[in-house]
């Protein structure tokens, strides 16, 4: 029916294509605060915007997210590919990936693995409870494991346990050295979302890992939507969307309610 | 946290003592696990269900059964990621073997997803099926209901039918009896224009998910099968296999072999290495696209009703089922 060439390419792009691409179009450099992150731009009803960001303070002051900062998108304007229609609100946060584009442009060879669920027991990762590899996958894991309703982000919130967000992947141990460098430079920028870095050849938080490699697990950008749509409260989720100037950002605790 | 063997270990128990329907004692799951490759004794079952008991995983039931805990069932899920992200494959590849459905004949097992509605909903539920299973996009018009009183080994929750409908992996099972290496490769979301399917939206690997694919994007609720009985435009929901493309030609005498027994859904063959609907293929590999059996629930769902689907549940006897 199709044959290459001579009619539309239908090929699907699988998720680890997609990242990887944006990951090599990521310039943010963490010891000058400037350059382009990774966007998650989320899709509200214009009148769900203040319990909306209210529930993405609670979520990125605990924590939960890669990072503090937001943008507000308004009707009409535009993001990437993305327009925002009438009605509807954008919100562009920092999704989890821009971590791996950081590494990446400090020269670690870092192989991006999977999105899951996280068991936390009281502060504290346990294990994956489900994942979805990238190599397997042309919706974003995250996205698809929301669907499933299985998150319980808001109970994580409010006990100290609960399944959220969060994503695995894979460096050489050779280059362990340069890789506590550049994660504390994260980390000063004001990016929170290590949860996890495991030791060479062990299993992290339940998982295998390649031999001569060790794991990092970051938290998912998209626990806050995840929040949100615990409470019932419509959100379209665009995660890896495009690339954004870090510049355009706000922290969220300086946007006045 | 104890030694990695035995907690898998005390999983493998958990799992011997879930898949059985009445209380087991130590004996008959020292004789399991050595079926399944762990050698270890009576004595040491017990020391193991002690570390269960005290987990408030499994609890005595009877003068020496086990049972499993709402708790333990709830471990058996979270557990050993590590083994479960393969879990989607290896039990398609059991219920592939257990099924022994017969071309010539058209009796014996196939494989079915199991679906739960409300008894409210039933009789809108079944009217749907009628019709989705009158246009040929899904793998077969033959379903068995079981209400909460049935004698069977589907579980029914009160209040609730079940609706069994034939699964997709019926046909890998099919080939494989009749000698075609069958691998299924992805579900996927299928765009269907004027009437023809044009290609995949998106796909999941059955191999790197620890979700069944199809489960995934049934509750997305990204289908639109009602609109494509309506007006031949919308999505719908199919996996694809891969088979050697040297055995494509047997493939497809099997494939007209089964249409007489109502089993069809097979969209096309692909040729070697050709990239169907957009899916990849490699190269010396023939893609095999077919509707699943899951798209009569898809419209259910479309239509308002809550249903709760199980795919790749079990396996029934197919001349038990029958055509509304």
């Amino acid at each position: 029916m199709q044959k290459q060439g001579n009619k539309k390419d239908y090929r699907v792009q699988f998720t680890l294509s997609k990242i990887v691409n944006l990951m090599s179009s990521t310039t943010y450099d963490p010891k000058i605060g400037k350059g382009d992150v990774i966007a998650n731009v989320s899709i509200i009803n214009k009148h769900d915007l203040n319990r909306v960001l209210e529930i993405f303070k609670t979520a990125m002051m605990s924590g939960l997210t890669v990072s503090p900062f937001i943008k507000i998108l308004h009707e009409g304007e535009s993001i990437g590919d993305l327009t925002i229609e009438e009605g509807k609100i954008g919100l562009a946060t920092m999704c989890s990936i821009t971590i791996d584009g950081i590494l990446l442009k400090r020269g670690i060879l870092v192989n991006p693995k999977f999105g899951g669920l996280v068991q936390i027991e009281e502060g504290s990762p346990v294990r994956f409870t489900d994942v979805l590899t990238y190599a397997s996958t042309s919706i974003d894991p995250l996205e698809a494991l929301m669907s499933q309703e299985i998150t319980s982000v808001t109970q994580m919130i409010s006990t100290g346990s609960g399944k959220i967000l969060a994503n695995l992947r894979e460096v050489p141990i050779a280059a362990r050295y340069d890789i506590d460098h550049v994660l504390s430079d994260i980390m000063d920028a004001g990016l929170s979302g290590i949860l996890e870095v495991g030791e060479p050849n062990r299993k992290i938080l339940d998982v295998p890992i390649e031999r001569d490699h060790l794991g990092i697990v970051v938290i998912g950008g998209t626990n806050p939507m995840a929040i949100v749509r615990e409470h019932g409260i419509p959100i379209e989720t665009n995660a890896m969307s495009t690339v954004i100037d870090i510049t355009e950002m706000s922290d969220i605790k300086d946007i006045n309610l | 946290m104890t030694d990695a063997l035995i907690e898998r270990k005390l999983i493998e128990i958990m799992r011997i003592i879930s898949e059985s329907d009445k209380p087991v004692g130590a004996r008959s799951i020292a004789d399991e696990l050595n079926n399944r490759g762990y050698g270890i004794g009576e004595r040491a079952v017990r020391y193991h269900l002690r570390i269960l008991d005290e987990r408030g995983f499994t609890k005595k039931e009877g003068y020496s059964g086990r049972v499993i805990t709402e708790l333990g069932e709830k471990e058996l899920r979270d557990a050993l990621i590590g083994d479960r992200l393969s879990f989607v494959s290896t039990r398609i590849e059991e219920l592939m073997y257990r099924m022994n459905f017969d071309p010539e004949t058209g009796e014996g097992n196939v494989i079915v997803n199991i679906s739960l509605v409300d008894n409210n909903d039933l009789e809108d539920a079944l009217e749907i099926i009628k019709i989705v299973t009158a246009k040929s996009i899904t793998i077969s018009p033959r379903i068995q209901i079981f209400d909460e009183n049935s004698d069977s080994k589907i579980d029914v929750p009160k209040g609730k039918t079940a609706i069994a409908t034939v699964c997709s992996i019926t046909i890998d099972g099919i080939l494989l009896n009749q000698g075609v290496p069958v691998e299924p490769a992805y579900g996927g979301t299928l765009n269907i224009k004027n009437n023809e399917p044009v290609n995949f939206q998106d796909l999941i690997s059955y191999s790197g998910t620890s979700i069944d694919p199809i489960k995934i994007f049934m509750s997305r609720k990204t289908t639109s099968v009602l609109d494509v009985l309506d007006t031949g435009t919308g999505k719908i929901l199919a996996n694809m296999r891969t088979i050697p493309a040297s055995a494509s030609e047997k493939a497809l005498d099997v494939i007209n072999r089964i249409n007489a027994s109502e089993i069809g859904g097979v969209i096309r063959t692909g040729e070697s290495g050709e990239y169907v609907f957009g899916a990849p293929v490699d190269f010396g590999m023939s893609g095999m696209p077919v509707y699943v059996g899951t798209n009569v629930i898809c419209a259910i769902e479309e239509a308002g009703i809550d249903v709760a689907t199980y795919p790749v549940s079990t396996v029934l006897e197919y001349s038990n089922m029958s055509k509304l």
